[in-house]
């Protein structure tokens, strides 16, 4: 039998709330993060096809946090180890009385430290000064250092490790550790999601990739729109969620609340573009049966799907597409909702932060508005997907999480027994 | 030329503010690593900084001598010194003559 595993903290840094509470509360109220970009100074702004974004304003480390090594990393690696001090704060885990070597990091991330990336490489390339290069470029800008400064923050010896899936990255990093503690590698794993590249360069390329909203910058709240019939493109958002993942056993040893089980995972590649998902959503489908299959439960028994839904046109038909092959009549009856709507598109961060309002809506009973579903698509339609704040018990939720590089990710978390 | 009390006051400054502390707790005979607790990419990131304020280039053979505070500025003074006459090599290629 499986070693079951369960969510006992949360954390999360997002342009709607820096902390779970203040996240959760604007999230029911469907307040948007979204905002215009505020300066690429000096590239003009009107060069940018898009010119709205979900930031993080007046983020600085030292106010959350006393760990002068955090200076060296970048913002998302920051992120991160923002929400990682709150998701442990939450759990109740003391680590002085844990076995390091038996507590993990997974961390999923898309992008990197392009913050300080961006401003080397335009440094080197105006001056052409070469031993001008910071010497922390290299540290700052590499995927696991976020994973690496956690260990380094919270004194985890386990496995560290980075998933880099593009925008499914954390949602593939809560599944690598649900898998980690089920080998019996870890008891705990602190799993978390972080990206922060609303940068010059990572903005112009997905401007130029025609991914990114653009017919809404003189009204960036009602930019990003999943399944609204006028979405036209995702919102590039930023920010960091973190879980605390540990074994039953673990968990009930301590007493530790518990928010719910994750129950099962799968991964998947379509094996067929770089950037675009196949059009009759039959891998998404695949994906979400393997990951029903690995928690044990029917379609039927789902009760909300923490949509991937981006708020591409493309994106949420095929995804729809995909529930409803899976879930047939089911889909009359599923709650669906898409955290995207309110924060954009974190990238790394998404799966993450999806997976903690699954976690949330699964304590609560209370499943988030998708905001600015103001007229449904008939692409995409389902009766489960509102713009309004929705009550109902939530005992076996879906995360999807697809990206870039032809990759799928299903998470599924279920409401602890009592 | 800037006087040599000029140059310890910049470099004093300089590792205050990676340090976050007050300069007037920094004397020349603190040793980088054990009094100041810089380990040695701390070292090569006051370095850098110190590549910049004095416009230089300091090359890897030279790290090894840099001990105190004191050795930072005595290099500093060293480097920043005019060529004795004009058979003297140039700034690039004089980083990289020994130094003893």
């Amino acid at each position: 039998m499986k070693t079951r595993v369960v969510i006992t903290g949360l954390g999360i840094v997002s342009p709607i709330g820096i902390g779970v509470k203040d996240f959760w509360k604007a999230a029911m109220e469907g307040r948007s993060g979204v905002t215009a970009v505020k300066s690429f100074d000096p590239f003009p702004l009107e060069g940018y096809r898009s010119r709205v974004a979900a930031q993080i304003e007046n983020f600085d480390l030292s106010q959350h946090l006393d760990f002068p090594q955090g200076a060296r990393v970048d913002r998302f690696a920051q992120f991160a180890l923002v929400a990682a001090k709150e998701a442990l704060a939450d759990s109740g885990l003391r680590m002085d009385r844990e076995e390091a070597h038996r507590i993990g990091v997974i961390v999923g991330a898309g992008m990197g430290g392009m913050v300080m990336g961006e401003r080397e490489v335009t440094q080197l390339y105006q001056q052409l000064r070469p031993h001008r290069v910071h010497p922390n470029l290299i540290p700052a800008i590499t995927l696991n250092s976020a994973s690496g400064i956690l260990a380094m923050a919270y004194g985890a010896k386990g496995p560290n490790l980075t998933i880099s899936t593009a925008c499914s990255s954390s949602a593939h990093a809560l599944g690598q550790a649900l898998n980690c503690i089920r080998s019996g590698q870890a008891d705990t794993v602190i799993t978390a999601g972080a990206d922060a590249s609303i940068t010059p360069l990572v903005f112009a390329g997905f401007c130029s990739l025609r991914a990114l909203s653009t017919k809404f910058n003189e009204t960036p709240t009602k930019a990003s729109r999943p399944f609204d019939r006028l979405r036209d493109g995702f919102v590039l958002g930023e920010g960091a969620g973190a879980l605390i993942l540990e074994s039953l056993p673990h968990a009930k040893k301590r007493k530790a609340r518990v928010y719910a089980e994750v129950a099962g995972y799968a991964a998947t590649s379509e094996a067929y573009h770089m950037v675009i998902p196949r059009e009759d959503g039959v891998e998404i489908a695949e994906t979400i049966r393997l990951a029903l299959k690995d928690a044990g439960v029917t379609p039927a028994q789902v009760d909300y799907i923490n949509a991937h839904a981006t708020s591409t046109p493309v994106g949420d038909n095929v995804e729809i597409k995909g529930i409803r092959q899976v879930f047939k009549s089911r889909v009359e009856k599923l709650a669906i909702s898409a955290t995207k709507s309110l924060i954009g598109h974190t990238l790394g961060a998404a799966g993450a932060i999806g997976g903690i309002a699954t976690a949330l809506s699964i304590e609560t009973g209370q499943i988030h508005p998708t905001i600015n579903y103001d007229e449904p698509d008939p692409e995409c339609n389902a009766p489960g997907i509102s713009r309004s704040a929705q009550e109902r018990p939530v005992k076996i939720a879906l995360i999807n999480s697809f990206g870039f590089g032809s990759n799928n990710a299903a998470v599924v978390f279920r409401k602890p027994s009592p | 030329m800037p006087a040599e009390s000029h140059i310890a006051d910049q470099i004093i400054t300089a590792l205050a503010e990676y340090l976050k502390r007050d300069k007037k707790s920094i004397t020349l005979d603190n040793r980088l690593r054990d009094d100041l607790g810089l380990d040695s990419i701390a070292t090569i990131e006051l370095l850098f900084k110190l590549e910049e304020v004095f416009d230089l280039q300091i090359p890897d053979e030279d790290l090894k001598g840099l001990v105190t505070v004191g050795h930072v500025v005595k290099y500093v003074q060293k480097r920043l010194a005019p060529p004795p006459s004009k058979k003297s090599p140039q700034p690039a290629a004089r980083a990289k003559r020994p130094k003893k």
